[in-house]
């Protein structure tokens, strides 16, 4: 490293500032008083080598070992430096920042379609299997583009389907920033939060005693509308929210200095400055470079409206996880009436038609001036301070006409009057003995026949009623509820005469015992709701672990992508290992179907398939039941039978319930119990919430068994609506959309065990319907290429003897790179050589 | 040293203080106890010591004044007795002075440790428990070659353990459901009984921290412990019949009943709290509240994916899910029974005192979150300086050992013509060609072989085969001990044992700092020389056919001692040639 020239040593380093600052600490560490004088007279530096020539008056024998010490120091924080270099490559004309030491080839060539992409300013669909770190290759690569255009910044909208996951992206995007502003200095410094309800985002203990989120937003509102503050400024006995008070007296200089913000952050710093977090999130969305949060606020239209509409066009829109979006997407457009909603608007009425006689009687003016503004239309949302916006109408904005509201609602008394009729017409249509199907345009026909109200009319109903809670001044929103309810529904029934269907159903098909009759307006057309956002933004990435049959999701969301791409998986080792099993331990099939669901030689199998299973596998299991009720009866069973006492020697139970506290307590407490090697079970429901967005990576689930197909409830007319529907306007046959669709599910159970590549797991799908192959072949590609011939068909104690085998092999220490074959761990050199050859594709595929 | 003699039997005054005018009676002394009889049967001054206790001896000497007395001291005084004749005296004295080694040096040689009766019994219970320790113990300790302290010494690590292994090792908390404890009925009809023991109490309890409180507050004040019961069964019986109407209706009938059949307040609140800290990255309740598509009556409501469930009296249902969810829970708290439960009070006090947490954990689960985000695989593999551990396929191993055992067998071939093993297709071809033109032309041979080749060959092959197994999976050392005769055997597995305690004791010893380490290594110089001429007469007297093995076996036990016996004596001339200390008094 160093040679030493007479009274001259010259040193080579190829980081100056790291190089000099250990020079001179040794220097002065060992020469406190600076007797020797020597300096750095010179050095030379070109593109990668410097030089560093010392001078000294007197270079003495102890001098020169000082410069052996430096040498030596040098070398050391080389190596260590060599062990902690983080990746920097170039996509073309993209410096990519990359914060970890190596990269998976899939990663690499994932980030090459994605600035294809974003090159191309189009949408894309990408499927990449669980476990190769989509996330922080989606972060790195779209943060990466922005830095290199700073002429055009884009501006990243990430949309989680949870708020953990939520959480886990920013955690990311955090290391992620850290790691970019280290190499390229404070010019790499961005705004990035999350943002979320006031529920999770409120720091007024007041407000958050409230038991939910609704009584959390109305609580807020009682503090902070206009009209609160107005009192409170005259009455300081009326109580206000010092933290929003503080913020709006902050006023423009109320902002967030760049970073990453998680909610616990965005709280930790409301508190700190006296500011509400809730809103100072929300102002600064407009600002932010990233901003995370869930899908509904750009899909669903009561909430979008509000949070997203400011957003620019120059924005990526990224969906991940997206394998379940047409179901969030024909969800957020979804409402239904029951005999509840309907007595709970008809008291809301009779309220608001008492508050109207008192303003009638005190403050007749206020009436009058909303009637002009109504007159005027009802552009005027905008201009109302943030604080009092609530949910907007459920129909997209661009399908709301800009004209004034029809003259026979615009009299409070007349809209009043109006209500009353419809409520009055949905509870007789709710009076039914069979279940009814109808379409919109004949609904809303009907309603014109028995109930008066035109069509238009029926559309504006949200906004009318919007209008006249905020000039009666209503801030418990929370108890409002029912009478939203039925204008939303009025809303959507009067805007949308396609891709809807209006069901009435007297009772639940599986309980035909209660009467619950229940109007249900159900979208089947998942096109609808996501429309807005592929025409408002420049570019939309979906993607998922699961997309599979990948050209199925252009055609129920109607779109063309740029890019669709469906990647595979490259294992340094076989770490995922998949069994198809048909029998129990006596040899008989095992399967959910209908017929054989409740047989208790079934039961008893799946029981003692568990049971050998926790004798086998080190600490978490997985377990996946179809149904709630399914996991319940069988539960009890195995309780009856004691085949759960068995199990619970070997391990602890942990279940999901409906009640999500318990459930994460459940969670919280099964991965302390995988923590400290006591090992557990978890058992969940596949479409359950557990199912959607908690991994089970490492140790928290080394085998997940999903007993049975996930299949809907094939006798739900309002599944059969949408069937229909599917069947005449994109010619999807039935029983293909619910195969792809229940082994979506079961894959995305499946996936959550394995988090990257040194991770392994076993997966069961333990029922005799996965071998068949029409089923099987619709599970993505990267679990079918690990699924062998020979595991197709297996018997509880072949899948033991298998299980055994693999956890033995999986325990050894392997090559992590994948030896002298495919590389599938590729460091920083491997990357820059395939960059001069372009051979990714070779390696690849 | 000692002298041959097992025991003396003398006749002698026992006298408890030098005033005392004596008991006659009669002395014995054996290697292990001094033990003196009285002539007079009911007298009370029997006596019977272990030699062990006895730490030095004094005498009267002949031609004083004083009759010939022997004063054995012990750790508490003295046992002092008068002997007929100074003759008699001389032989005692002798005989004792065989077992107390070194009576002057006494006090430093021989354990000044108080035992406890406590740790003399738990020594006594590990000889009990282990035959082997309790060979050595007689060996060595007995036969005065090592003291009692220096003896456990070695042992510490088996004394401690089984003290900790009582303290620290608690019973967990049972993860079998107390919900089903199962009613035993008499035939009789509406009557059902319930045995409960005090577990189950505490189980309960620990799981019901209401019940917990109902008890605190009812019993014995409003009600009795047996009303107690009574109620809470009521309540679990209308449980477990999952009528949620009947139970409502009950409980508004019945208010002590209710607190059984409500839910449990406080597991609710503690929910809350700990629901507040839970990772983020597992918080479905943040989610809840973020989900604005789900409003009451939004989103599809019956669509078969999700289940309804009826909302009325959710407050009288507890389901089994919640209870498993709640006991996994408790287990997981490590709620332990290491107290009394005789009492349900105290069960219940020593519940209530456990319920102090620490709550400084937010932290850390926020540290929790950012480590989870981060993807271990990708970040550079640390240079570990262990090897990473290997569970290699056993099968692997042995298969290995099987090549090297053909291997030896080749070599034992090696003096016959060595067959060339690369052979081509088109050779291998050839050759058979060869043999079968040659048969063609020749006719088989009969027979094939002769009788003699062929006995030498399957020799020669089983008796490597048979040597080779034998020696497979274990010491060769072993297996030369199989052949041997079983006396020998087990005396040299004996000698085995005993030689390595010496060693360890005497390598122990070094340096010598301490006069009595010089004397303890000069005790265990001799005891091994001892074993070292004892092994030479097995090795002697073996018979002709097998004293080759023996000494294979033999030879390394005895360098190992040779190895001792040379670093003593080479001590021993370093430090006379110093010349500075007087080498003690040998």
């Amino acid at each position: 490293m160093g040679t030493n020239v007479g009274n001259v040593v010259i040193a080579k380093a190829t980081d100056s500032t790291l190089w000099k600052s250990l020079l001179w600490r040794i220097i002065e560490e060992l020469y406190p008083s600076n007797k020797i004088s020597f300096h750095v007279v010179e050095y030379f530096m070109d593109s990668k080598v410097m030089t560093i020539a010392i001078y000294g008056k007197r270079l003495t024998q102890k001098s020169q070992f000082i410069m052996r010490i430096v040498v030596d120091t040098y070398a050391l924080a080389e190596r260590h430096k060599r062990r902690n270099k983080k990746m920097k490559f170039k996509i073309e004309e993209v410096t990519v920042y990359f914060p970890y030491d190596n990269i998976y080839p899939e990663q690499y060539a994932y980030m090459i379609e994605l600035k294809r992409t974003l090159d191309a300013k189009g949408h894309c669909l990408l499927e990449m299997p669980t476990g190769t770190g989509k996330t922080i290759a989606l972060l790195s690569l779209i943060t990466s583009y922005t830095l290199s255009k700073p002429q055009s910044p884009i501006k990243l909208i990430y949309c989680t389907r949870t708020v953990h996951e939520m959480e886990k992206t920013l955690a990311e995007l955090r290391l992620l920033h850290d790691y970019m502003v280290k190499c390229i200095g404070p010019s790499a410094k961005m705004l990035a939060l999350g943002l979320s309800s006031r529920k999770n985002l409120c720091v007024n203990n007041k407000v958050l005693a409230a038991e939910n989120r609704d009584s959390v937003d109305a609580g807020c509102r009682k503090l902070t509308a206009s009209w609160v503050r107005a009192l409170a400024a005259e009455n300081p006995d009326v109580p206000s929210c010092e933290f929003f008070e503080q913020y709006e007296r902050a006023g423009s200089a109320a902002v967030l200095p760049p970073g990453v913000y998680t909610l616990q952050d965005l709280r930790t710093f409301g508190k700190e400055k006296g500011w509400c977090p809730y809103f100072l999130a929300r102002h600064m969305v407009q600002f932010a470079n990233v901003v995370v949060y869930s899908y509904q606020y750009l899909l669903d239209p009561k909430v979008a409206a509000i949070i997203s509409k400011e957003m620019q066009k120059e924005s990526v829109v990224v969906f991940d996880e997206a394998h379940n979006i047409d179901n969030v997407c024909i969800e957020a457009l979804s409402v239904s009436v029951r005999r509840q909603t309907v007595d709970g608007a008809r008291r809301n009425i009779n309220r608001m038609r008492q508050e109207i006689d008192k303003f009638k009687a005190t403050d007749a003016g206020r009436l009058r001036a909303e009637y002009n503004r109504l007159v005027e239309g009802l552009a005027l949302r905008g201009d109302l301070p943030a604080a009092d916006g609530w949910l907007a109408n459920p129909a997209l904005p661009d399908d709301i006409l800009k004209e004034a509201v029809p003259g026979n609602i615009r009299k409070a008394e007349h809209f009043i009057q109006v209500l009353r009729r419809l409520v009055q017409y949905l509870e007789g249509r709710l009076e039914t003995e069979n279940v009814e199907k109808e379409n919109p345009v004949s609904f809303v026909f009907s309603i014109l026949n028995h109930a008066g109200i035109d069509q238009k009319t029926l559309k504006f109903c949200y906004d009318r009623l919007h209008s006249l809670m905020m000039t009666l001044e209503i801030t418990d929103t929370d108890e409002f509820l029912h009478v939203q309810t039925i204008c939303d529904f009025a809303t959507l029934v009067g805007t949308y005469a396609r891709g809807f269907s209006i069901i009435i159903e007297p009772f639940d098909e599986r309980m035909p015992h209660i009467p619950d009759p229940v109007l249900q307006l159900c979208c089947h057309d998942a096109s609808l709701a996501i429309k807005p956002v592929f025409e408002r933004f420049q570019s939309v990435v979906i993607t998922s672990g699961t997309l599979s049959p990948i050209d199925l999701y252009p055609r129920l969301l109607n779109f063309n992508p740029v890019v669709s791409r469906s990647f595979t998986m490259s294992l340094t080792r076989d770490c995922i290992c998949p069994m198809v099993l048909t029998r129990g331990s006596d040899q008989l099939p095992v399967s959910t179907k209908f017929d054989m669901r409740s047989d208790l030689g079934v039961v008893r199998n799946y029981g003692r398939l568990l049971l050998e299973m926790a004798s086998v596998v080190p600490d978490g299991i997985v377990c996946f039941f179809v149904s709630y009720s399914y996991m319940d009866g069988i539960v009890n069973s195995w309780n009856e039978n004691g085949i759960l006492k068995e199990i619970m020697q070997h391990k602890l139970v942990f279940i999901e319930t409906q009640d999500v506290v318990e459930t994460t307590l459940a969670l919280d407490n099964y991965r302390k119990a995988c923590d400290c090697g006591r090992g557990a079970i978890f058992f969940s429901v596949a479409r359950g919430k557990v199912a959607e967005g908690i991994d089970f990576d490492r140790h928290y689930g080394r085998l997940v068994i999903m007993f049975g197909v996930p299949f809907q409830y094939t006798l739900s007319k309002i599944l059969l609506a949408r069937l229909e529907y599917l069947r005449e306007t994109f010619q999807i046959k039935e029983g293909d959309f619910l195969t792809f669709d229940a082994l979506r599910q079961a894959a995305q159970c499946v996936g959550r065990v394995i988090r990257s590549k040194a991770d392994y797991g076993m997966m069961i799908f333990a029922d005799k319907r996965y071998s068949r192959h029409d089923k099987r072949s619709k599970l993505p590609g990267w679990i079918l290429s690990h699924l062998r011939d020979a595991h197709l068909n297996l018997s509880t104690d072949m899948a033991l003897h298998i299980a055994r085998e693999f956890l033995r092999k999986m325990a050894q220490p392997y090559d992590k790179t994948g030896g002298t074959g495919k590389k599938t761990l590729l460091s920083q050199e491997d990357l820059d050589k395939i960059v001069l050859e372009g051979s990714m594709n070779d390696m690849l595929y | 040293m000692s002298s041959s003699v097992q025991q003396v039997v003398k006749r002698a005054k026992y006298k408890s203080t030098v005033k005392d005018p004596g008991t006659p009676g009669v002395i014995k002394l054996t290697r292990q106890k001094v033990v003196f009889k009285p002539n007079d049967p009911t007298s009370n001054n029997k006596l019977d010591v272990d030699f062990r206790l006895i730490k030095s001896q004094k005498n009267t000497k002949e031609g004083s004044t004083k009759p010939p007395w022997l004063n054995l001291v012990h750790s508490q005084g003295s046992y002092i007795f008068e002997f007929e004749s100074f003759s008699d005296l001389h032989v005692c004295r002798e005989f004792a002075a065989g077992i107390i080694s070194k009576p002057v040096e006494a006090p430093k040689v021989v354990s000044d440790e108080q035992l406890s009766t406590a740790e003399m019994t738990l020594r006594m219970k590990l000889l009990g428990e282990d035959s082997k320790l309790k060979k050595i113990h007689m060996e060595l300790v007995m036969s005065d070659k090592l003291t009692e302290s220096e003896f456990w010494a070695t042992k510490k690590k088996l004394l401690d353990q089984d003290e900790s292994r009582k303290l620290k090792q608690r019973i967990g908390f049972k993860n079998s459901l107390i919900f089903d404890t199962k009613p035993t009925s008499d035939g009789r009809i509406n009557q059902v009984k319930f045995q409960l023991t005090p577990e189950i109490k505490y189980q309960i309890f620990a799981l019901k921290p209401a019940v917990h409180q109902a008890f605190l507050n009812f019993v014995p004040s409003k009600m009795s412990e047996v009303d107690f019961w009574n109620k809470y069964f009521k309540a679990e019986y209308l449980h477990s019949t999952k009528n949620a109407i009947a139970a409502a209706a009950e409980a508004a009938e019945d208010e002590d009943l209710a607190v059984f059949l409500k839910d449990d307040e406080i597991l609710e609140n503690e929910a809350r709290k700990k629901v507040r800290r839970v990772d983020p990255t597992l918080d479905m309740e943040a989610d809840q509240g973020d989900d604005y598509t789900h409003l009451p009556d939004h989103g599809i409501f019956r669509d078969g994916s999700k289940e309804t469930s009826e909302a009325q009296n959710t407050l009288y249902r507890r389901t089994l899910l919640q209870d498993l969810n709640r006991q996994s829970e408790v287990v997981l708290e490590g709620k332990t029974l290491d107290i009394d439960m005789e009492h349900p009070r105290t069960a219940v006090e020593a519940l209530a005192r456990r319920k102090h947490e620490s709550d400084g954990v937010v932290e850390e689960r926020r540290n929790r979150i950012s480590k989870m985000a981060q993807i271990e695989d990708l970040q550079a593999q640390d240079d570990h300086p262990f090897a990473p551990l290997c569970i290699k396929d056993p099968r692997d191993y042995f298969d290995s050992q099987q090549a090297n055992a053909v291997k030896t067998l080749d070599d034992s071939l090696s003096g016959k013509e060595k067959i060339r093993c690369n052979l081509g297709s088109e050779e291998a071809y050839g050759s058979l060609r060869e043999s079968i033109s040659n048969i063609k032309t020749m006719g088989l041979r009969d027979p094939l072989l002769s009788h003699e080749v062929a006995f030498k060959v399957l020799s020669e092959l089983t008796k490597n085969i048979s040597s080779t197994k034998s020696n497979l999976g274990k010491s060769s050392q072993e297996s030369v001990l199989d052949i041997l005769p079983n006396t020998t055997k087990e005396k040299l597995l004996d000698h085995w044992v005993c030689s390595q305690e010496l060693l360890r004791h005497f390598w122990s010893s070094y340096p010598v700092t301490k006069q009595s380490l010089v004397d303890k290594a000069r005790r265990l110089k001799d005891a091994i020389s001892q074993i070292y001429s004892k092994l030479e007469e097995i090795k002697v007297s073996a018979k002709s056919d097998l004293r080759h093995q023996v000494s294979l076996v033999v030879h390394p036990m005895q360098q190992a001692l040779d190895a001792a016996l040379l670093h003593y004596d080479a001590d021993i001339t370093r430090r006379n040639a110093k010349g500075s200390k007087r080498n003690g008094y040998v």
